[in-house]
């Protein structure tokens, strides 16, 4: 195997084919054995139909050989759930949901329902697994009804009900979440809602019931519109999980800046002039709230993930991306002082954020190194290490001690922060970056720099 | 005929440990696939209440529309 063709670390589940990574750009081998199925999605319209409704991957052809054929997809960032807000997961649960359905009309069938096969272009959920069709066999049930219960279900429930962050027990379960601990961790009301009863509480005890059935099992026969009703089943308990209405302190954070809208605007105004000096094309913005400063960008054209750690503000922030339809905008959840770690077998199944970090130009860090600093510890030479390993440029803005947010946070506590002072910020920051331009904001303790790494 | 009912027992036994989907790299769960058996009767048991609850409502409002 050369350079230019290396298997893509996480490929390694479906013998029906493979992903690989040949000349920088992702590509997909049909193999023989499923050589059946994918002419069948290919020739029966299902393809057509899905990729027009923005469900399922676009690919080409780019060569047929003896032993596979090689398809090209469109390349998308690849995201994970626990880094998804509760729309977002939902979004993709009923896109797998339409995808099942519209499969069953042309006589196939999701071989699989995970939730990893499902991400986001132009904010769009679709399946990226080309290969995730089989042959519908009159009879038969979903195969992958309890992976669908266990990837979706299971933590829109949990979120919904139990707490907004418990998607981040994928990090602990990346197949799915266990259903005997949703079980565990519902409220027990959710016991009375029927669709919640019966395809998780009952789910688990059908599990646990038959966890040592060592008899094959060959009487079960569902009709076709019988497994029709049961995807509408499950359509509908997806859309009836909603989120509480939550108050979260970083939600209404621009509503409470402790500077006038004069300063807040001449703010916007220098960050617009340093994005006309270099032009990003694709830009991540670490502790984007709701995107009022990403859009700067998206709305110049330039690709902006949008992180944050509030669940909440990406929440609002997708949903008003949904609304006013923008595509150059890509919102995720992210705690910058522990961000997503590699995962899955040998540590290679899925990748930390740094190793998705390719071609970034920019970095945007706007009032976010005093929380850094005060609230996670962490000091100026390893912020500027790990933001220079990213990306070339870098929009950072110092906020001093003076200001009130600083001093509200260093209120209750002893100040242990010597090194926080602006002249030893340029003096770390510049052993990796020159700075191009510095601009205080009028009014406040604040300063914008754009920086080049050295 | 001893060796006849070796070779049955053989193709019982392997039946009895080969799961049924054998070619699919996913396990789907006996537990969960007999749960989508009954879902799909309680489903249809649900259509059905359904196509006649309509059907009754539909007479009622038919009939109303008759008076006006």
């Amino acid at each position: 195997m050369t350079n230019s063709n290396i298997k893509e670390e996480s490929s390694f589940k479906d013998p029906d084919a493979g992903v690989f990574v040949e000349n920088g750009v992702y590509i997909r081998k049909i193999y023989e054995r499923y050589r059946p199925e994918y002419e069948k999605l290919m020739q029966s319209g299902l393809y057509e139909n899905l990729t027009a409704a923005h469900l399922l991957v676009k690919h080409e052809e780019i060569r047929r050989g003896e032993d596979c054929i090689v398809i090209k997809p469109e390349q998308v960032f690849v995201s994970y759930p626990w880094e998804w807000c509760f729309s977002q997961l939902k979004d993709a649960a009923l896109a797998t949901l339409k995808i099942q359905q519209t499969a069953l009309e042309f006589d196939m069938s999701l071989k699989d329902a995970n939730c990893f096969n499902i991400q986001f272009l132009n904010n769009k959920p679709l399946l990226i697994d080309t290969s995730s069709f089989e042959n519908y066999e009159e009879g038969s049930a979903w195969v992958a009804y309890r992976q669908f219960c266990e990837n979706f279900i299971a933590p829109l429930a949990l979120m919904a009900y139990t707490d907004l962050n418990l998607n981040g027990l994928f990090l602990m379960n990346i197949n799915g979440i266990p259903l005997e601990l949703t079980s565990k961790l519902l409220p027990f009301k959710t016991k009375f809602n029927l669709n919640l009863f019966t395809h998780i509480h009952l789910h688990c005890r059908m599990q646990n019931k038959y966890s040592d059935n060592s008899k094959k099992v060959t009487n079960i026969k569902i009709s076709k519109m019988q497994l029709q009703n049961i995807i509408k089943n499950l359509q509908s308990t997806v859309e009836s999980i909603n989120l509480p209405k939550y108050e979260t302190e970083w939600g209404d954070y621009y509503s409470f800046t402790n500077y006038t809208e004069k300063s807040f605007e001449e703010k916007k105004k220098i960050i617009d002039n340093f994005r006309n000096i270099i032009n990003p094309e694709i830009v991540w913005d670490f502790g984007s709230n709701t995107g009022i400063f990403s859009r700067i960008f998206s709305d110049n054209g330039s690709k902006v993930i949008a992180f944050d750690i509030d669940k909440m503000a990406i929440e609002k922030n997708y949903l008003k991306i949904k609304h006013d339809k923008e595509t150059n905008i890509f919102p995720l959840v992210s705690d910058l002082s522990n961000p997503s770690p590699s995962l899955g077998w040998a540590n290679k199944e899925r990748k930390s954020l740094s190793q998705r970090a390719s071609n970034v130009d920019l970095i945007l860090a706007l009032a976010l190194i005093h929380h850094l600093r005060f609230t996670c510890n962490i000091p100026f030479e390893n912020m500027a290490e790990y933001f220079s390993s990213i990306s070339r440029y870098m929009i950072i803005e110092f906020v001093d001690k003076q200001d009130s947010k600083v001093q509200k946070m260093l209120l209750n506590r002893k100040d242990v922060f010597d090194d926080y002072t602006q002249e030893n910020f340029e003096s770390v920051f510049g052993k990796h970056y020159n700075f191009i331009k510095k601009e205080k904001i009028s009014d406040t303790a604040r300063t914008l720099y754009l920086m080049e790494k050295k | 005929m001893k060796k006849n009912l070796y070779f049955l027992g053989i193709i019982v036994l392997i039946n009895a440990i080969v799961p049924q989907y054998a070619f699919a790299y996913l396990d789907p769960g006996t537990g969960s696939m007999i749960l989508q058996m009954l879902i799909a009767g309680c489903v249809g048991v649900g259509c059905t209440f359904n196509i006649w609850k309509d059907k009754v409502i539909g007479l009622f409002k038919k009939g109303n529309n008759d008076k006006q």
